[in-house]
């Protein structure tokens, strides 16, 4: 199934799930950093130490700012 | 699932300095202690105060505005008052105008609007498409334009304080901005509270933010509800700015506590220049020959902007009498400022 991520301001991406994959892995596996982003899954906020599951969609919150 | 180190339910939020994890609720107790300490540390608020919060409609200013309105339950004789500057910049700020208007509502919070286009005869897309207005960068025009009316309508608005939502990362960023261009006069200006220096038309500036990562503000916006869209400035990717935050956040991914460690270098260094008297920091800042602002130099920014974007009509040599003036009074001597044969008919 994978992961859907969605980046606000950028797009959804479609990433390949691995097992014991981290949303650390999911921000390196799509170029960003971890001081740059917050993720979150169902509305609840992830830190980059969680677990994601196959079939996860992630929505990552840009934590600069756009002014 | 990583647990909070205080309770044990699910964490939201690890500090990479302390290594402690937070859930929702202790995550909201450690931003609200962190922020009090700041106000309490620089004393950045007064009983009676009204306090102006300067909101751009993102998250930060939202998070400020919010935090601010829970804690005046605590000091009742506050006044808050929600000011947006519109500079005029389509496709973003007609957006985040409305996701302001709709937060305020909910907090039930008085607001103010002031716009480029009614203040200043033009809005920002009009400056930077405009024949004079290639000189500088977008950025230079919207922050001294957008300084100026912020100050402007607070006191028109009875304002006793200006809080911005500038946090840890902004402050730190301009730092090294203003040490790339050796700007010490502007580091001093780096403080929470505004000042030494004072004028009678200049509103108190504070930074409640200050010691706060902007990681911490967005985490704190997600779970309060108040990040409901990202739209990123047509101009922001113009600025320094843009190129110290990317390398900031690539160094303290590497080397967590970076950014602390550059806040204190700020602090020290804030310290040691308060001690040094030849930068006259106590004196009373200077007041604009034209507008009667507050203004570091006898002419102030903004009106020097507007000269050069010719909404103050004058003629050819009138721009190099002001570079004279400008550098006369620098030197301390004391002339007639600029009279009305200077300007056009």
């Amino acid at each position: 199934m994978g992961i859907k991520v969605k980046v606000l301001g950028r797009g959804t991406y479609e990433i390949e799930y691995r097992n014991g994959m981290r949303v650390s892995d999911v921000f390196k596996k799509l170029g960003l950093l971890s001081t740059e982003y917050v993720a979150v899954r169902n509305g609840e906020v992830l830190i980059e130490d969680e677990k994601v599951n196959d079939g996860d969609e992630l929505v990552l919150y840009a934590v600069v700012s756009g002014g | 699932m990583v647990k909070c180190s205080i309770c044990g339910r699910r964490a939201v939020y690890t500090s990479r300095t302390s290594g402690h994890s937070y859930c929702n609720r202790h995550f909201t107790d450690y931003f609200s202690k962190k922020v009090r300490r700041t106000i309490r540390k620089y004393q950045l608020f007064r009983p009676n105060d009204h306090i102006i919060v300067a909101v751009s409609g993102g998250k930060d200013s939202l998070a400020l505005l919010h935090f601010l309105k829970k804690l005046s339950r605590y000091s009742p004789r506050w006044k808050i008052t929600a000011l947006l500057v519109d500079e005029g910049i389509s496709g973003y700020r007609d957006i985040t105008i409305k996701r302001f208007q709709e937060i305020v509502s909910d907090l039930a919070i008085n607001y103010e609007i002031v716009s480029f286009k009614e203040e200043l005869g033009y809005t920002l897309d009009q400056v930077v498409s405009s024949k004079h207005g290639k000189e500088y960068l977008p950025c230079t025009y919207c922050g001294v334009f957008r300084r100026y009316l912020l100050n402007k309508a607070a006191r028109k608005i009875g304002g006793t304080v200006v809080a911005t939502a500038h946090n840890l990362d902004d402050i730190i960023q301009t730092y090294i901005m203003n040490i790339i261009g050796n700007d010490w006069d502007k580091i001093i200006r780096l403080a929470p509270i505004s000042g030494p220096a004072t004028h009678p038309r200049l509103v108190r500036k504070v930074k409640p933010f200050y010691e706060i990562l902007e990681k911490e503000t967005t985490v704190y916006a997600i779970i309060n509800n108040l990040y409901t869209g990202f739209e990123e400035c047509p101009y922001a990717r113009l600025s320094l700015r843009w190129y110290i935050r990317r390398w900031l956040n690539e160094l303290e991914e590497k080397r967590p506590g970076t950014k602390y460690a550059i806040l204190n270098s700020l602090l020290s260094i804030l310290d040691i220049l308060s001690k040094k008297t030849n930068l006259s920091l106590n004196e009373e800042i200077d007041t604009c020959i034209f507008c009667g602002e507050p203004s570091a130099n006898p002419i102030c920014r903004a009106c020097d902007l507007k000269t050069r974007l010719s909404s103050i009509e004058l003629n050819p040599d009138a721009h190099k009498r002001i570079d004279e003036l400008k550098h006369l009074f620098t030197n301390k001597y004391r002339i007639l400022p600029i009279t009305k044969q200077h300007y056009t008919t």
